[in-house]
């Protein structure tokens, strides 16, 4: 059996459409998806109408703070909805709700978005949907990649956890116990002010393919969880030997000194292989064996390519990964996890869209699905 | 607790028609006041008019309360700026 997804289409209506607003953290996106009545399936697939995006980019060395990341947001967001409804051609009239991010993120960029969704919903006159940010990753891998029940790696600047589906939820099997993968990222790459144009993680990723040396970091992997942030620690402590001069770090084997690209080599791998390691036993428990890689440190290729070489070993096993369109946050997202809740009957009334920092991604009931 | 929230400020701003201010008031009611033993605020409409109402325990808290306001309503009147009575209209 099948979840119905169209009780509530409009009468004579054979599509639906959404928009999506996602402002959980440094990005503003607005998004247009369309879906054709029946089910989704791979010969009929959700249609991107628009995908807008504006990042708010901060100097080396400086990471992004809520106040003015939702100044940022706010200069922004009705701007990027016009071009949003620009570059998809549809109007108002034509849309059947509009979604928005109602957590986890940060609290005042979450809100400086949702207040011009509240505006616009009731100018409109069209119900609010309110997503939560992880589903909508998940979801919107789902759809792009055709994995039909994988494990999903959602690693990001603000969320680390591996997933599971399981009767109608998302269930975490493991997460990160202090700090995200993105961040710790994020933060090493202030600590040796590397640019942050267009992301910190891309630049890292380039340093590292120059790296030649691995340098010993701790690796905490604690059952199914992982904890990063004594491993930023330890690497800061690197870096800083590194540029004061004072005992620079050197290779153990060759005595050579140890470079910035040494250092982001030896991140990388050590954090991707918790990762990894995390990743399969999920999957040896759950038996499957897909693998969705979600959120924005997901666009790392080598974190795919370790992913790979882990998956191809298991029988049957393929991963699953988009590009930076999806991978990093989006507002399409957002409008194709809302539009699958709303084709539930799931909306939300004005006075329960108050955006949450803290939004787990089991407490979302997955109407939509039955398997 | 209300007899310490003794500094107070009313900001009255006009907006076109009454149904502007209306939905200015919706889209500003649900977020709850953070540290609501030291602020308090309250939306009102009178016809096309949106009253705020600020008390607070000093003149420190009702600025940073009324900045937030205000910058919350500028979204809300650029949005309004923008797509009231537009809904039919596809945007080039």
């Amino acid at each position: 059996m099948t979840v119905d997804l169209d009780q509530y289409a409009k009468p004579g209506k054979s599509y639906y459409l959404a928009l999506g607003l996602e402002g959980s953290a440094n990005k503003i996106g607005v998004g247009v998806i369309k879906h054709n009545l029946g089910q989704l399936s791979s010969t009929n697939s959700a249609e991107v109408l628009s995908n807008v995006r504006d990042t708010y980019v901060t100097p080396p060395g400086e990471g992004f703070l809520p106040r003015d990341t939702a100044r940022h947001h706010r200069n922004w967001v009705v701007r990027i909805i016009k071009d949003a409804l620009k570059v998809a051609k549809v109007s108002g009239s034509d849309l059947d709700c509009i979604c928005f991010t109602q957590g986890p993120g940060m609290g005042a960029p979450l809100q400086s978005v949702v207040i011009a969704a509240r505006t616009l919903s009731q100018l409109w006159d069209l119900p609010l949907v309110g997503v939560n940010h992880c589903i909508g990753h998940i979801e919107m891998g789902r759809e792009i990649t055709g994995a039909q029940n994988p494990v999903v790696l959602y690693v990001s600047g603000g969320n680390t956890q591996v997933i599971a589906y399981s009767r109608q939820r998302y269930r975490i099997f493991g997460e990160t116990l202090d700090i995200a993968i993105g961040n710790c990222l994020d933060r090493f790459a202030r600590t040796l002010k590397i640019p942050n144009i267009p992301f910190p993680g891309y630049n890292i990723e380039q340093m590292a393919k120059k790296g030649k040396h691995l340098v010993p970091l701790p690796y905490t992997v604690k059952g199914m969880d992982l904890s990063m942030s004594g491993i930023l620690a330890h690497i800061d402590q690197l870096a800083k030997q590194m540029f004061s001069g004072k005992k620079p770090p050197v290779d153990e084997e060759t005595g050579e000194p140890i470079t910035a690209e040494d250092l982001c080599f030896s991140l990388q791998e050590t954090l991707y292989s918790m990762l990894v390691e995390i990743t399969e036993r999920a999957m040896a428990h759950v038996q499957s064996n897909q693998v969705l890689i979600v959120g924005g440190v997901g666009s790392n290729l080598r974190l795919q390519e370790m992913m790979q070489l882990m998956v191809q070993d298991r029988k049957g096993g393929s991963i699953h990964a988009t590009d930076e369109r999806f991978c990093i946050d989006n507002g399409i997202m957002i409008a194709h996890a809302g539009l699958l809740s709303y084709r539930t009957g799931q909306t939300n009334e004005l006075w329960n869209t108050v955006c949450t920092q803290r939004y787990r991604t089991d407490e979302v009931f997955v109407k939509w699905r039955d398997d | 607790m209300s007899e310490t929230l003794n500094h107070k400020l009313v900001l009255r701003i006009p907006f076109e028609t009454n149904k502007q201010s209306e939905i200015a008031c919706n889209s500003l009611n649900p977020d709850p006041i953070l540290k609501s033993r030291e602020l308090d605020v309250e939306f009102e409409i009178d016809k096309n008019t949106l009253v705020c109402k600020f008390s607070g325990t000093s003149d420190r808290v009702i600025r940073v309360a009324i900045s937030n306001v205000i910058d919350n309503i500028k979204t809300i009147i650029e949005c309004m700026d923008e797509f009231d009575e537009k809904k039919e209209v596809i945007f080039t």
